[in-house]
């Protein structure tokens, strides 16, 4: 075994190895402190335990993980995997053993499928689902190596130590399951849910950790996986399985153009000088004050730039409801550019605004055609001539509210023309009495 | 002369302010509103949320002052009539408006000639009017699941979750000003349609002459020209 000094100094062996420098590799602990919303304290203990488990890997003490590539691009992988130059995050992934890639591994065909029943047999293993499960035509809308990818995805979770739902497509089906979703795309967790419930999947779900964005953010999975691999603490996840730390407050609240936003000064047009001048997206249909991500914070491609900054609204790509996929990000935020989604009625699609004003202008015209109305029956000039009794009481005279026409007739003739109203009531009260009530 | 009296015992001076706070937070709610959604022009972005919120709360806190205070003012509850009742009774089913609602429905419809007799309130009035209260409290409601520092705190929250995400509730309280909007425009126009007494009334207070009602009799008993 090794003691801890001599562990961190093979450590940094390596990565002087990697032309990575010491003092760059605890600027990445810092980062990955700041993603997970750790103290910086916390940076010596990243350090010892990245340590540990580089050099653990001589002693084949890794993590195995199986990476499921379902309906999808392969843009998480390509997100995480492209590092142009030997990169620090890199180092992190050579931490996991990646026993079954589609995309990844070196080996193919039979020995690859060997080497994932192996796996989920062992056990305690980590399944990474990068894109969507598609459900449609009996399941028979994705399969791989002959074998459905909704039984691939129940066998894989069965012994699993978590699942990690990478990119919105595995966390709700993302775009795939935008309408009319003909292949019934859906997400990892609703799928496993709804298993359990008909008795498909008879084992304990996994915990699961939703890590939405198309593609995923690299930087999300590392600080995710250092979280839970190394120190050894499940990230606090929110309502919807999401890691808090990255997903509870907006794109809009770090925002580097929000200075802009609050002196009002925008974007309309691209090509603009106010788009030289770096201006507020929020026209051009920027969907940061409603999206939940750090994006401004943690940035994307190794921290070099993210949507926003390099001057493209965000398309929320983070929105996501992992039990429902009817809520996924491209159905709730589309058309990108347009300040509100669109409501499609009978196939149609329109902009709030226009139903809005439809229906007031609808209602206009009609206050328009009855004032028409109005004016012709002559109620313009002090409206029409009121009832002498209600319609009711004329039916049901013994249920009648007041007084009988009759009676009312008789104490209006006693009234002078133009009398206060006082000397009325009293004529008419005092009739009252004599009469001995009103019949 | 077809017009009721119009006297200040109808509209006592409280609610007439509380009529004009209403209608001045509510247009500039709207405007500001609008602003908010897509800025037409530069430069109004803080001004236009701050005066949103700003306006939201006075339109709020209007609205309970006004509610609580019908338990404790007295108004008249009918109109053509100086007699004092609590105002909220005005509000309430009255023996006034007793199996008028078809009535009212039909003399807007034309298919009625004459005037309905009623309360101070026709009963389609009262019945907008008491959704009026309820309708500030939605739309105030999915503007705070909307405003960020609200927009994560448990019932706001979880009325985002329900309804799908914040596109839908911004969706939602956008619509809800159009309510709004259409029933100003119903107002405006049903108000002041047979003259403009009523609006004198409400915006400067002014008495105005006219029949004579009876809330003993349930009945128009003479008239009363304010002359003397």
């Amino acid at each position: 075994m090794t003691t801890k000094e001599t562990c961190i100094e093979s450590f940094d062996a390596v990565l002087e190895e990697r032309g990575v420098s010491r003092r760059r590799f605890l600027q990445f602990c810092g980062a990955l402190a700041v993603t997970l919303g750790l103290s910086e304290a916390m940076v010596p203990s990243i350090h010892e335990a990245l340590a540990e488990s580089v050099i653990g890997k001589a002693d084949g003490n890794l993590m195995p993980v199986i990476w499921l590539e379902l309906a999808s691009c392969t843009g998480c992988t390509e997100s995480l995997a492209s590092a142009e130059t030997p990169d620090v995050a890199t180092i992190v992934l050579e931490l996991l053993s990646l026993n079954y890639a589609e995309t990844l591994s070196a080996g193919a065909g039979f020995s690859l499928e060997e080497a994932k029943e192996q796996t989920i047999e062992h056990g305690g293993y980590i399944v990474v689902v990068e894109g969507a499960l598609m459900e449609g035509w009996n399941g028979n809308a994705l399969k791989i190596a002959n074998e459905k990818a909704v039984d691939i995805v129940r066998h894989c979770a069965s012994n699993a130590a978590a699942i990690v739902c990478a990119g919105s497509c595995s966390v709700d089906g993302g775009w795939q399951a935008a309408v009319p979703n003909p292949g019934g795309a859906t997400g990892i967790q609703a799928f496993l849910e709804r298993s359990k419930a008909d008795g498909s999947f008879t084992h304990d779900i996994p915990p699961i950790i939703n890590i939405p964005s198309c593609p995923s953010n690299p930087e999300h999975i590392i600080a995710v996986l250092v979280d839970v691999l190394l120190i050894g603490r499940f990230p606090d996840l929110n309502q919807y399985g999401m890691p808090s730390a990255m997903f509870d407050q907006y794109v809009h609240d770090n925002c580097p153009r929000r200075g802009h936003f609050e002196n009002g000064e925008f974007v309309y047009q691209f090509g603009s000088v106010e788009e030289a001048k770096g201006f507020c997206l929020y026209p051009m249909g920027c969907k940061g004050p409603q999206t939940k991500n750090n994006c401004p914070i943690v940035r994307w491609n190794r921290r070099v730039s993210w949507c926003v900054e390099a001057g493209a609204p965000c398309a929320g790509c983070a929105t996501a409801n992992p039990l429902k996929s009817g809520r996924n990000w491209v159905d709730t935020n589309a058309p990108f550019l347009k300040r509100f989604r669109s409501i499609t009625i009978a196939d149609i699609p329109f902009q709030p605004m226009v139903i809005g004003w439809g229906v007031t202008g609808v209602v206009a015209a009609l206050i328009v055609i009855h004032g028409i109305g109005m004016k012709a029956t002559g109620r313009t000039k002090g409206g029409a001539d009121f009832e002498a009794e209600r319609k009711w009481d004329k039916k049901h005279p013994d249920k009648a509210l007041g007084p009988s026409v009759k009676a009312l007739e008789a104490s209006k003739k006693n009234a002078k023309p133009k009398a206060k109203a006082e000397k009325v009531e009293a004529e008419v009260a005092s009739e009252e009495t004599q009469e001995g009530g009103d019949e | 002369m077809a017009h009721l009296a119009h006297y200040r015992q109808a509209h006592p001076l409280p609610f007439v302010i509380t009529h004009w706070i209403n209608l001045v937070s509510m247009i500039l709610l709207i405007l500001t509103g609008f602003y908010i959604h897509f800025p037409l022009f530069s430069g109004f972005m803080g001004v236009a949320r701050g005066a949103h919120l700003f306006f939201a709360f006075v339109l709020v806190i209007n609205m309970v002052f006004r509610v609580i205070a019908a338990f404790f003012v007295k108004s008249a509850p009918d109109g053509g009539t100086r007699k004092l009742d609590y105002d909220f009774k005005g509000f309430l089913p009255q023996k006034d408006n007793r199996h008028q609602f078809g009535a009212w429905i039909a003399y807007y419809l034309f298919f009625k000639k004459e005037h309905p007799l009623g309360g101070k309130y026709g009963v389609p009035q009262k019945l907008t009017y008491v959704a009026i209260p309820l309708l500030i409290l939605l739309i105030a409601f999915t503007g705070f699941s909307l405003w960020a520092p609200t927009s994560v705190v448990g019932p706001f929250a979880a009325f985002n979750a329900l309804v799908g995400s914040m596109m839908v509730t911004r969706i939602i309280h956008f619509f809800f000003m159009f309510v709004f909007i259409i029933f100003m425009l119903i107002h405006v126009y049903l108000a002041n349609i047979e003259g403009l007494a009523p609006s004198k009334m409400m915006f400067a207070w002014k008495e105005h002459g006219g029949l004579v009602y009876d809330p003993e009799l349930h009945n128009i008993v003479g008239e009363d020209d304010l002359e003397d």
